[in-house]
């Protein structure tokens, strides 16, 4: 409510933003038209251009890069160009406005002119200076998210070896090693006092993640907690379809076990606030805030094969 | 042809680059005033008794609340779920149906839209967060639905024999205006009586000993910091939300209604001057945070380093916002941490660097001798079934300290030293002062290694003070020193790894307890190059000849 950008827009919404745009000028026009008041050529290119800029530089959250941004611009004033000249007709008609200001044929388009002249210069050398002056923007820095994991972590004193490790606490009410249990129990009540052993291991994970995790990865588990803000970049959101759901669970546990210490040089380790949990948490209690991210969010662990 | 259609298509870049400005403007300033109408249009015209809710929407409501609450708030509702103990302000025991963000009367229950919106938009400042974009607005009103019914105790939402709900009236909107903030700063002063608890310069220091409905310790609110008001509804620079406040009090609270005190108007001024002492950023619509600007840029001042905050050459420069998380990857965590933000300017000449940190923290800590004494082996594990809220800590030293790589010319881009005391293979130096008056220069080579002093350079602290619940402490140090491999060394218009410490001496905060940044850069920020007066001037010569040729061009052509 109130907010005028949105979040995460992918390159499909944004271009359907800029095509509702365009059909709602489109539309406009056509009813101006019936309405016996088209609007000239000469503005309808100026709307269109002022429209594509508001949406690309304002309306997108995330904002687009200031490069991505003049690729799009120029673009679209290739495709304005090509409208207008599309016919003699309209191309004269387009023209006809600019001739008028060139020429001064009235005092009202001679003033226009004056004015134009004077702001022209002015633009381009505030342009210029603009692009000249140093800019002192923070140095753009590209990190691997998910680093290649090492074949096996040692926690513990155990070894793990990622590839045929299993989270001992995804079981059945036998204890056995069930894959399809979460699916089974996704819409649960963890603190329902009937609940089968796998839902137990959920609530107590839940209880951990609480009581550590939430502070940066936030409430929701979508990297927006308290500490959030602080920090740079902001820690990972696991309800994007891009964390966890993309890893095996091993690979999660290799993360949370050694944190932001056992990142290879790729992953940033100097930058990243992740606990080494292994200095506050067992194992156990480590594969059970995994199964309760996993729980909690909906995404299945990916597997090996 | 080739020359008219180089100049219009110049025209409509031109025009267009004019109008977008206006445009934007206008497209600006309408979310603004949209959402400000929004805040007025949700104010209730009347107070009925709300509906008993469906069995439906309590099925639906309990199933998001174990999902999504329960882990703070507990499965009874009384605030005590696993991760309260953790946190300060704890969650909200929903069962004696005392809430702070209403509409409606001192002492009544809040309208359903009150809930509504909390669940939308969060309590800033605590942990609650915005639900907003995760919870649908269907499942939002069910667990409110579930909360009020089931979770609320004490009370009954729908029994009219009890409850009664008489929304405020907010009367005219007093625009803000330097007589309005005049105003409201005189009824804060003295009518109002707000200096009592939130203290002579607004930071929250006038009564630090206060208690909560449930006996836990609550502090007035720093009203510098209109992102953290709990009831700001993602819309921090509201006046409607301080007036709303004002009138109604926060149930459970010591903050009183002033709605028999104060006339409508002079509710307006006080909103209108808490919101001016707010500074105006932009504000990141995802942390409803002000946005961190990763780059310090230390500007070049003629003469000596001016060593009073006050002066223009300080005041000119526009602060860089830092946020600052608690320190909770090594022992001792600190959950709580009390100081979560600073402002840090910076300026440099031939000789100097210098930082300005200002912060924000109630008290004055100056560390006891029993304290020192134990602060090498402070653990921050709360006791168990004990409340980190509830903690009594021995009092510290209030500190501040800035980190750099020592050997930031030799790393090779993006690589740093770790962010927290550096690494074996990257080391830092920190400049960290004290309360107690002592500045240190320390080396620090891993989280789990003790600093060592070294005495390469001499970082000084100029200016320190505390005053009405505000630190403002000056750092500075010579650019170079002799012993380049212990100390930074500063060069104009390299981006220099910089990181800082905060620690709050009443928060046993000391060591690795502490409240720390991101990896931010500094930069010493050369003079602007001539080119960039001359090569301008170039261009609008250039432009200018290309008019008159369009122009005679045109003319030419209708003659023909």
């Amino acid at each position: 409510m109130g907010k005028i950008w949105i979040p995460g827009a992918m390159p499909v919404e944004l271009l359907l933003i800029l095509a509702a745009v365009f059909f709602a000028f489109v539309a406009g026009g056509w009813v101006l038209k019936k309405q016996g008041r088209p609007i000239p050529k000469f503005w309808q290119a100026i709307l269109i251009w002022i429209a594509a800029y508001v949406v690309l530089r304002y309306v997108l959250y995330p904002p687009i890069p200031s490069a991505l941004l003049k690729t799009y611009m120029g673009l679209i004033t290739l495709v304005l160009f090509l409208l207008v000249s599309s016919d003699e007709e309209s191309w004269t008609e387009f023209k006809d406005p600019i001739l008028k200001v060139l020429r001064g044929a009235t005092p009202g388009f001679r003033s226009i002119r004056t004015i134009t002249f004077v702001a022209l210069p002015a633009l381009i050398a505030f342009g210029t200076y603009d692009t000249i002056v140093p800019k002192f923007e923070e140095p753009i820095e590209l990190r691997t998210v998910h680093p290649a994991p090492p074949a096996s972590v040692k926690v513990a004193g155990k070894t793990f070896t990622l590839q045929t490790a299993e989270n001992p606490f995804r079981v059945d009410e036998e204890g056995k090693y069930s894959r399809d249990i979460q699916q089974q129990h996704v819409n649960d009540n963890p603190w329902d006092p009937n609940a089968v052993k796998y839902m137990k291991y959920v609530r107590e994970g839940g209880a951990i993640f609480f009581q550590n995790c939430h502070f940066c990865h936030g409430d929701n588990l979508d990297g927006r907690g308290m500490f959030a803000f602080a920090f740079n970049p902001i820690p990972a959101n696991f309800t994007d379809a891009g964390t966890i759901a993309q890893l095996q669970e091993t690979f999660v546990f290799w993360r949370v076990a050694k944190g932001g210490m056992g990142l290879p040089r790729e992953g940033f380790p100097w930058a990243s606030v992740m606990p080494p949990w292994e200095q506050h948490l067992t194992t156990d209690e480590m594969w059970k805030v995994i199964m309760f991210e996993y729980w909690h969010t909906g995404f299945y662990p990916r597997t090996w094969d | 042809m080739k020359g008219i259609l180089k100049g219009s298509s110049k025209r409509g870049l031109v025009i267009g680059l004019t109008l977008f400005a206006l445009i934007g403007a206008v497209l600006v300033s309408t979310v603004v005033i949209t959402t400000a109408q929004e805040e007025k249009a949700a104010a209730p015209a009347t107070a009925a008794i709300p509906p008993k809710a469906t069995p439906e929407d309590l099925e639906a409501g309990k199933a998001v609340y174990f999902r999504k609450c329960v882990w703070c708030h507990g499965p009874e509702g009384a605030g005590d779920g696993p991760g309260a103990d953790r946190l300060w302000p704890r969650p909200r025991n929903f069962n004696q149906g005392t809430f702070k963000i209403r509409h409606t009367a001192s002492g009544e229950l809040p309208l359903l839209d009150d809930l509504f919106q909390t669940v939308t938009h969060g309590l800033p400042g605590s942990a609650m967060p915005a639900w907003d974009g995760i919870l649908s607005e269907k499942q939002r009103r069910q667990v409110v639905e579930f909360v009020r019914t089931e979770l609320v105790k004490d009370r009954d939402f729908t029994d009219a024999e009890t409850e009664t709900y008489t929304p405020i009236n907010f009367g005219k909107q007093v625009p803000s205006s330097e007589e309005s903030i005049a105003r409201g700063k005189e009824v804060f002063m003295n009518k109002g009586k707000c200096v009592e608890c939130h203290g002579p310069e607004a930071r929250g220091d006038g009564n630090a000993t206060q208690k909560d409905e449930w006996d836990f310790p609550i502090r007035p609110a720093d009203l510098h910091k209109c992102w953290n008001f709990r009831g700001n509804r993602g819309d921090p620079y509201n006046p409607a939300n301080i007036f709303r406040e004002v009138s109604t009090g926060l149930n459970g609270t010591p903050m009183p209604s002033f709605a028999d005190v104060l006339s409508e108007e002079q509710r307006w001024d006080v909103a209108n001057f808490v919101i001016s002492l707010c500074p105006k950023k932009q504000i990141d619509p995802l942390t409803m945070k002000p946005n961190n600007d990763f780059v310090v840029r230390s500007k070049f001042a003629e003469g000596d380093l001016p060593t009073d905050p006050d002066d223009p050459k300080w005041q000119e420069m526009a602060p860089n916002y830092v946020g600052l998380g608690g320190q909770i990857t090594h022992k001792p965590r600190n959950f709580v941490r009390l100081v979560d933000d600073a402002w840090v300017r910076s300026l440099y000449n031939d000789k100097e660097i210098a930082y300005l940190i200002e912060w924000d923290d109630r008290n004055k800590s100056v560390a006891t001798p029993e304290a020192l004494a134990m602060a090498a082996t402070f653990e921050e594990t709360p006791p168990e079934g004990k409340p980190i809220a509830e903690r009594e800590y021995p009092v510290f030293n209030d500190a501040a300290a800035i980190q750099f790589p020592t050997k930031w010319e030799t790393l090779n881009a993006p690589e740093k030293p770790r962010f927290m005391f550096g690494d074996a293979k990257n080391g830092v130096d920190i400049w960290k002062w004290s309360a107690d008056g002592s500045v240190k220069m320390l080396n620090g080579s891993g989280w789990d290694q003790e600093l060592v002093p070294h005495g390469s350079g001499e970082v000084t602290t100029p200016y320190v003070q505390h005053k009405d619940g505000q630190w403002r402490v000056i750092f500075k140090r010579p650019l170079v020193t002799d012993d380049k491999e212990k100390a930074v060394q500063f060069t104009t218009g390299q981006y220099i790894p910089t990181l800082f410490f905060v620690w709050d001496g009443h928060n046993g905060d000391t060591g690795r307890k502490t409240s720390l940044s991101s990896w931010y850069y500094t930069i010493l920020m050369p003079p602007i190059p001539t080119k960039a007066y001359v090569y301008p001037l170039f261009a609008a010569a250039f432009v200018i000849g290309l008019q008159f040729w369009v122009t005679s061009k045109v003319k030419n052509g209708k003659k023909k």
